[in-house]
């Protein structure tokens, strides 16, 4: 299907819905009466509000910077009705400093030649006169209220639009919206995504899960993650089916109002986060209302390496509403695929491999670390329906079952490429198709298990280490601030190997004896669960580890920090 | 209901004890990192148990949490006795 044949497609389905809802957003202070949009309504209100919005012309990127609203939703529905590209870039949380996102904010406008970017006043107002395209204006209800934040004189002087030179310049014909890829260091990068990607997405999810008429999905989501645009909003839409949509910031204060949207609006299909399952469950006790949930088809599980405590915490915390294992599910996605590249199959429990099992050379961690850490990986399911998924090693040999190595992928909505400075870049895939996405994982039984990013592995003397293994056990340490730990390998110059370095915020007033003491606790427990001595334990204050712009912990930012200012000069990697 | 002096006492003690940190009334908590945003509902529990209220969510957002002053504000515009 052609990027014109879409939009007739997407006009044809909201006239066919003119009287039906299609789209529910709980905004504050009303979440209680979410706004409900017909057919007809999103398609005159997302038009009108496209045009009396845009400047920029067809297949022009025009940048979307708004809180959760109607108008971000609409708008985002409305540019890819006239042609334009929107391009949805996150809107800043209280997690967020301003300062570090204001640095993101430069570096994401820098590395996208769009051609406007539609904004609250106030920032429209800032970014104006650094941009070379034009900031508009876009007020919207409770607007004040999130400009608060960010009433900061922004010294954005961009210069000149980044030339073209070094891509086409020009976004693939059949181009829709672009969506940024994951990354924490806030070089993220956004993938164009097509006609034919996307219908190819939406069909094969549609066949996976079985999704019919009688379905519909609940979201908290936020618009700029693949998640939440292509699984919660898209998703739905196309297959003429409702959706709810409210914050993350609601559903934080509010995590009960993800049940009862889901109980009130019959949602059969929730997508979270891994975190989000440890914290619903952690959170059942202020919940005072009761629901019932059990007509649930899936929550699914995505985004993050899935523990099975968490899911297993879940589903004792809400069983007697209804949720049980079979309808926990996990899938594998990514921006570069559009979204699902795997899923678990619907009305049973993934399955889970013993860690043991597992044929590499990692470290076994000891009997000790499986109190602390799941002594099994769970299954991130099978591939879609025309897609392919395969493990290779570094000499780029596929490999056999509980082999982990690369995840590699061929499918039929991979994208060409990625949009930036210099325009369109088609992406490197092998001769035959396949795209490396820089994931470590295996496969068992025709499912994807998937372990954790390839680029954090530690390697020392050959065995594999895990940063995720070992910052789990270190987080149970008492007096270690929880979550505020992190695990990276260090080069060693004289061995040719790497070393483990643990970094771990000490919780409370910082005390230099205390901190010694727990630096020989670190290193005692990480020895008697990895099998392997740390080299470098390091204890420090709080708010010394790096986060990244999104909130997350970052490891490479910390391991930089920690060269400059904590290893000693004759252990510097060369 | 307490009153003003009482809301900020236990604001400040129960701040320091997640923070283990002193901090003084007007430092920024979430933005800061002080307190993660997935701890603010500890945070309210802590309160409410040390109080004696109820401290209704339904019209909040993470940014009234953002300091000790505003703990006090939140806590007096929306607190119910339990």
């Amino acid at each position: 299907m052609d990027g014109s044949a879409f939009r007739s497609e997407l006009r044809h389905l909201l006239e066919e819905n003119c009287d039906r809802v299609l789209l529910r957003i709980a905004l504050s202070p009303e979440l209680g009466n979410p706004v409900e949009l017909t057919g007809a309504d999103i398609l005159s209100r997302a038009q009108e509000l496209a045009k009396k919005f845009t400047v920029a012309s067809a297949s022009q990127v025009v940048l979307l910077l708004l809180p959760h609203s109607l108008e971000l939703f609409l708008l985002h529905l409305g540019l890819v009705l006239t042609e334009r590209l929107p391009a949805i870039l996150p809107w800043p949380t209280t997690r967020i400093d301003p300062e570090k996102y204001q640095r993101n904010l430069l570096h994401q406008l820098r590395h996208l030649p769009a051609r406007q970017i539609i904004t609250l006043p106030l920032l429209a107002k800032n970014l104006c006169p650094g941009l070379p395209y034009p900031a508009t204006a876009c007020a919207i209800d409770g607007g004040a209220e999130y400009e608060k934040g960010l009433a900061i004189s922004l010294p954005l002087e961009l210069g000149e639009q980044p030339d073209a030179a070094g891509g086409t310049g020009e976004v693939p014909p059949d181009a829709l919206f672009l969506q940024f890829s994951g990354g924490t260091t806030g070089a993220q990068k956004s993938v164009v995504v097509t006609a034919p990607m996307l219908t190819e997405q939406l069909e094969r999810l549609r066949q996976i899960l079985g999704y019919s008429a009688s379905d519909s999905v609940v979201s908290w989501l936020p618009m700029y993650h693949d998640m939440g645009l292509i699984a919660c909003l898209w998703f739905p839409l196309w297959q003429r089916t409702p959706s709810l949509q409210f914050s993350a910031s609601d559903w934080l204060l509010k995590p009960d109002l993800l049940f009862r949207f889901m109980e009130r609006y019959g949602g059969t299909f929730c997508w979270l986060p891994n975190f989000a399952f440890s914290y619903l469950a952690a959170l059942r006790g202020r919940m005072k209302e009761q629901h019932s949930l059990g007509h649930v088809r899936g929550w699914i599980n995505c985004s993050e390496p899935v523990r099975l405590r968490s899911t297993k915490s879940f589903a004792e915390a809400f069983g007697e509403w209804g949720v049980g294992m079979e309808s926990l599910q996990a899938s594998y996605a990514m921006a570069e695929n559009v979204f699902a590249v795997t899923q678990t199959t619907l009305g049973r429990a993934p399955a889970t491999f013993p860690r043991a099992h597992l044929r590499h050379r990692a470290a076994e961690p000891d009997q000790h670390a499986f109190d602390l850490i799941d002594d099994v990986y769970v299954s991130s399911g099978q591939p879609l329906a025309g897609m392919e998924v395969r493990i290779v090693n570094d000499a780029r040999e596929v490999l056999n079952d509980a082999q982990p190595g690369e995840i590699q992928t061929r499918t039929g909505c991979l994208f060409a490429g990625y949009w930036g400075s210099k325009g369109f870049i088609t992406t490197s895939l092998t001769a035959d198709g396949w795209y490396s996405t820089g994931d470590y994982g295996f496969m068992a039984g025709g499912e994807l298990y998937v372990i954790g990013r390839l680029k954090d592995i530690i390697i020392v003397g050959g065995q594999n280490v895990f940063p995720e293994d070992i910052e789990a056990v270190v987080n149970s340490v008492e007096g270690v601030y929880p979550g505020r730990v992190v695990a990276f390998g260090i080069q060693d110059p004289e061995y040719g190997t790497e070393n483990i370095a643990v970094v771990a915020e000490l919780r409370g007033l910082f005390d230099a004896k205390a901190a010694t003491a727990l630096e020989r606790q670190i290193h005692k427990l990480v020895m008697a669960t990895a099998g392997i001595a740390p080299r470098h334990v390091a204890v420090v204050p709080e708010r010394w580890i790096v986060k990244s712009t999104a909130g997350k912990i970052s490891r490479r930012d910390t391991r930089q920090r920690f060269l400059q200012e904590r290893l000693p000069p004759r252990s510097q990697p060369v | 209901m307490p009153d003003e002096n009482a809301i900020r006492s236990a604001a400040r003690e129960v701040v320091a004890s997640m923070t283990g940190a002193p901090v003084s009334d007007s430092d920024p908590l979430i933005s800061s990192g002080l307190i993660d945003s997935l701890s603010i509902l500890k945070l309210i529990s802590k309160l409410e148990s040390k109080l004696g209220i109820a401290i209704p969510t339904d019209n909040l957002q993470p940014d009234d949490f953002e300091s000790v002053d505003w703990i006090v504000e939140t806590v007096q515009r929306v607190a119910t006795a339990s």
